[in-house]
């Protein structure tokens, strides 16, 4: 605005605005500028009003009568105005020079543009230069260019700093200098000159490219025409009359031809081709049905998916036939039991008898009658004494057979009566009471009573404990444990998980198995704690056995399954046999042959070799050796019990058809 | 092929022929043969009568044509085949049936009287025309027996071992020792050659050998309870004690016999035969088999044992091999455990044996493939059999019965 001002006020002033390359344009717009003003100021100077606001916006004189003040300090005041919309129309219509009549801010009167003012507002409407005089396109003259001319535009002597290094660039490259000492920087970084692509086929097999072209698969080839085409075959080409209705009578897929040979007499009375289009269609189906990789048919043998497992033959001795039946039972033979020299077996059966077999010539050396259906027997494994646990209904005897050497059967007698009651008597379970008279004749020689059926009873290794199972969904006391010495009677859990099937004692270790429906729980008896809980993967266990080294376990199981759990390897079954075709019973471990069998209700006892490492690396060997049949199926029972002799590779087995069945 | 030069000779004087080789047709089978040999016969000497021959190849039966025979063994037909000519043994016919109480478990025979032990606790002796003659109760067990004339031998489940005296004119038994010492049933007795000495097996796994010379006093004494004591030996006999015991087995003993005077055998459930030195006590050989032996039976004639096992097979073997696991030869038609096997105490070459599958068979080592003869008489199990001097095989079982055969191996044949 001052600018402006100083411009207005001397137009001269414009000399002082040096800056060179802008000068001639100022030149120009002063020229109009000045020209401009002249021309204004002449019209204004005619009605000799000046306003000195200057220039501020004139709303500030809105709510004023006046507009300004002029030259001598007196207030403009704003010309009168009352001309309403229908004057202000009358004089549209009636003024001719209406058109170029401007309001003056400055003053408010009206302004009647002169035709210059009006040629002008035109031209810079026009984007033209005021002047009508002012040539815009004359030739420039260029000063500064690089020509040298004779007379310097300037005559500045050259600066100093022209002469001397710059100190700012001197600074940077101290900068980087130090930069490079420091390894900051690298300055001779090797240029990876070589381009950064790769080989894509490098990897390739040389020989994938070969089968790539051998896989080449061309589209079928039709089958040329033969004479049996022909409109005219030879005669041996027609079909008689009964190879078309051969013909007919074929299916169309097994067709040796796909047409019948047709005789004509000449190509003329030849008709239209009727199979046309379904030869087109079978042949667009052959082209797209063909197909477009050749499928790898990798020869597998047989044989070699079978996993190497020795042949039976190299695994003897293992039982193979059936030599001696133990006949006299009348009903099923629940349990069997052999003592622990292998003179005796034990039976118990549905017809309330215990009998004693001699195992040599299947001799029924000893009929004990007990009270009810007998559910399970177990041979004491002491040698030093002669006792067999049978249970009944829920009632377990333990019976003295007097089989044997006599002074083994006189002491454990002795053992027996010796007992004295201890003091205080405790509250127990089960009840235990000698026999007395004819059952104590018998051999009957202590009775405990349970609060329920008893289903299993297993001896302890070492012949003083005893096991009983009495299955109850009821969750407390299904497993009791009692000492014959002293006539204790346990509960060893306080509350038991599940149905409990079976029980059984580690044979070297103090632990207790408890087999579940599904699980197999492992105890630890000296701690008191659950050791291990085996997951059978199937849905009932039948049966349990345990290895004579105790790290392996065997479950039968009543959906045909028997597992093999190896103890050290995992909770899961290390093998899972599923041979028999029908719920497995009883499974058992030989003592010292490194066999296993399992007896099922399809009549079968399998033999099973079940070799156990010393080396712990090694996992155990399962071979199934021999299937012995020889009981026959009754009431859709079979085999109800196995038990290996405890010296040679003979199995027995007792069956619902009451008999006893000594395999060798 | 059709013909065959054969040359025939025998041992036997009676039915000599001359030393010529015959062209004989290849096919021909024993009853070709036989009436080759019978017609030559006939030839010579006008008073022949008919007679079965069977004939031997190369120490072998013929049981099928020669000429199959002759291709198994590898013999050229252009050579002269030797053909040895036997007697042909006739059937053992059956003589008697001795129905029992219970099982027999053992039979022992002379030529007068048979022994027998039974399941009811009881030894029988009977004549050969199969009337009881005396029974001898005295056993809580079962028996097991054997005789040596008029001293009888039983032993028992019990443990014990009872001796008793017979008197055969009057007719009467006397207890006179019982033999105490075996902790398990006792399973097998023998008598020694010298008859003064026994040797029993027992479950226990120990062999025991006691005197056999009855005596007036009692071997063992023991102080403090003998008034009881005393008052037992009424019925039961003196208390003997063994004079030694052997012992050696992992398992129970189940057949023992002497080989000679000095020699003692044993077969074991151990699956091994042991030969013991009788003086001394030591063990002198050891015989491994596969399988539990069920009984033991030696031949002096032929120095062989046969045993049978508990699988199907009789197995001869040398007791005077030093790598005693060699079997010698098996002798295989049975179907069930071998329970009792016999050589004939008068050839070399036959045995007897039963088994569980209720059949006696007559074997003849000459023929290993088949046995000579069935006896299938028995309707349970066979437990034991027993053969006489004079041709007479025995066998009890489980079906209560003792049946006797009568067995006329040909005098001519015997010993050759």
């Amino acid at each position: 605005s001052q600018t402006k001002k100083s411009l207005f006020s001397d137009p001269r002033s414009v000399w002082f605005i040096s800056s060179p390359s802008c000068v001639m344009f100022l030149w120009h717009t002063v020229k109009w500028a000045d020209s401009l003003l002249i021309f204004i100021t002449f019209s204004v100077r005619s009605q000799d009003i000046r306003n000195t606001v200057g220039n501020i916006p004139m709303e500030w004189y809105k709510d004023y009568p006046h507009i300004g003040y002029d030259l001598e300090g007196k207030k403009i005041f704003k010309p009168i105005r009352n001309k309403d919309e229908l004057d202000e129309f009358l004089d549209k219509m009636e003024n001719p020079d209406y058109w170029r009549t401007v309001q003056d801010k400055m003053t408010g009167a009206d302004i009647r543009l002169s035709d210059e003012q009006v040629d002008l507002v035109h031209r810079l409407q026009q984007g033209k230069f005021g002047d009508v005089n002012f040539n815009e396109y004359e030739p420039a003259i260029d000063f500064f260019s690089n020509e040298v001319m004779i007379h310097p535009v300037t005559n500045r002597p050259q600066d100093k700093r022209s002469f001397i290094p710059s100190l700012i660039e001197k600074e940077k490259v101290g900068k980087l200098v130090h930069a490079i000492k420091m390894g900051w920087i690298k300055p001779h970084r090797p240029k990876e000159t070589t381009p950064q692509y790769y080989d894509l086929w490098a990897k390739e097999d040389p020989n994938s490219i070969l089968g790539r072209h051998k896989m080449h698969i061309p589209a079928p080839k039709m089958k040329l025409p033969g004479h049996e085409e022909s409109y005219n075959p030879p005669p041996e080409y027609l079909m008689s009359e009964e190879e078309r209705l051969a013909w007919e009578q074929q299916d169309p897929e097994y067709r040796k031809l796909s047409f019948l040979p047709q005789k004509f007499a000449c190509l003329r009375a030849v008709p239209a081709y009727s199979r046309f289009i379904h030869e087109r269609f079978e042949r667009c189906l052959d082209l797209y049905l063909c197909p477009r990789q050749r499928k790898m048919r990798v020869n597998v043998n047989p044989e070699d998916l079978i996993p190497k497992l020795p042949k039976p033959k190299d695994l003897q001795p293992f039982p193979t036939t059936q030599s001696l039946v133990y006949r006299g039972h009348s009903s099923l033979v629940r349990s069997i039991s052999i003592s622990p020299s292998g003179q005796w077996l034990v039976s118990g059966s549905d017809d309330c008898t215990v009998r004693f077999w001699e195992v040599s010539t299947a001799r029924c050396l000893k009929t004990v009658e007990v009270g009810g259906a007998v559910k399970g027997v177990a041979w004491n494994p002491n040698p030093s004494i002669c006792l067999v646990a049978v249970s009944y209904d829920d009632t377990v005897v333990l019976l003295n057979p007097g089989l044997g050497d006599r002074l083994v059967c006189t002491a454990t007698d002795q053992l027996i009566s010796s007992y004295e009651e201890p003091e205080e008597v405790k509250d127990q379970p089960v009840q235990w009471a000698v026999a007395e008279g004819e059952g104590h004749e018998q051999g009957h020689r202590l009775i405990l009573k349970h609060p329920k059926a008893v289903r299993q009873v297993t001896w302890h290794g070492k012949g003083d404990y005893l096991a009983c199972v009495m299955p109850d969904n009821g969750n407390s006391l299904q497993v009791v444990i009692h000492q014959v010495s002293k006539r204790r009677t346990q509960n060893p859990f306080r509350k038991n998980k599940g149905l409990v099937q079976c029980v059984s004692f580690h044979p070297i270790r103090p632990y207790f198995f408890v087999a579940t429906q599904r699980y197999v729980r492992v105890y630890n008896l000296i701690k008191q704690e659950l050791t291990k809980k085996l997951m059978a993967n199937c849905k009932w266990i039948s049966s349990m056995a345990i290895h004579p080294g105790g790290d392996n376990v065997i479950c039968g199981s009543y959906d045909c399954r028997l597992a093999w759990f190896d103890l050290d390897l995992s909770t899961k079954p290390y093998k899972v046999l599923r041979h028999h075709k029908k719920a497995l019973r009883s499974v058992a471990y030989h003592r010292h042959y490194p066999l296993f069998a399992s007896g099922s209700d399809d009549g079968n006892v399998i033999v099973c070799h079940g070799m156990v490492y010393n080396d712990l690396l090694q996992n155990p060997l399962i071979v199934p050796v021999k299937v012995l049949k020889g009981h026959t199926i009754t009431h859709d029972l079979g085999v109800l019990d196995v038990t290996f002799h405890p010296t040679q590779p003979w199995v027995f087995s007792s069956g619902a058809d009451g008999t006893v069945c000594l395999f060798t | 092929m059709s013909q065959v030069q054969a040359r025939f000779f025998t041992e036997n004087k009676k039915y000599l022929i001359d030393d010529v080789p015959f062209s004989i047709p290849a096919a021909s089978e024993v009853t070709d043969l036989s009436a080759v040999i019978n017609k030559l016969l006939e030839a010579k000497n006008d008073g022949h009568k008919h007679v079965e021959f069977d004939f031997l190849v190369q120490g072998q039966f013929l049981r099928t044509s020669l000429a199959s025979r002759m291709e198994t063994e590898n013999i050229s037909t252009e050579d002269v085949v030797e053909i040895e000519y036997v007697e042909k043994f006739t059937a053992p016919q059956p003589e008697e049936c001795i129905m029992h109480d219970d099982w027999i478990s053992s039979v022992e025979a002379d030529s007068e009287w048979i022994l027998t032990g039974s399941y009811d606790k009881t030894a029988r002796i009977w004549s050969m025309e199969g009337k009881a003659v005396m029974t001898v109760a005295g056993h809580t067990d079962v028996n097991l027996y054997n005789g040596l004339s008029s001293l009888l031998l039983s032993a028992s489940l019990d443990q014990t071992i009872m001796l008793w005296e017979w008197n055969s004119e009057r007719n009467k038994v006397k207890a006179r020792h019982c033999c105490r010492g075996h902790a398990g049933s006792v399973d097998t007795v023998a008598v020694d050659p010298t008859r003064t000495k026994f040797c029993s097996g027992s479950w226990d796994k120990m062999l025991k050998i006691w005197s056999a010379v009855p005596t007036e006093e009692e071997d063992e004494i023991e102080e403090p309870n003998r008034p009881r004591k005393k008052q037992k030996t009424e019925q039961m006999g003196l208390t003997r004690t063994p004079l030694m015991t052997f012992s050696g087995h992992n398992e129970a003993v189940s057949s023992v016999l002497w080989m000679d005077a000095e020699e003692l055998c044993s077969a074991s459930w151990d699956h091994t035969i042991r030969l013991w030195d009788a003086e001394t006590g030591g063990q002198k050989n050891a015989i491994t088999g596969s399988k539990v032996f069920n009984c033991i039976s030696y031949s002096p004639l032929c120095r062989r044992l046969a045993s049978g096992t508990t699988d199907r097979h009789v197995r001869l073997w040398d007791p005077r091999s030093k790598d005693g696991s060699l079997v010698l030869l098996s002798l295989t038609s049975h179907n069930g455990w071998v329970t009792a096997v016999r050589w004939s105490p008068s050839h070399e070459h036959q045995l007897v044996s039963g088994s569980l599958d209720n059949v006696v068979k007559l074997w003849d080592t000459r023929s290993c493939k088949a046995p000579l003869y069935d006896l299938a008489a028995h309707e349970d199990k066979v437990m034991c059999v027993d053969w006489t001097e004079n041709g007479l095989i025995l066998s009890g079982g489980a079906d209560n019965k003792l049946y006797t055969y009568r067995y006329s191996a040909c005098v001519s044949d015997a010993g050759a």
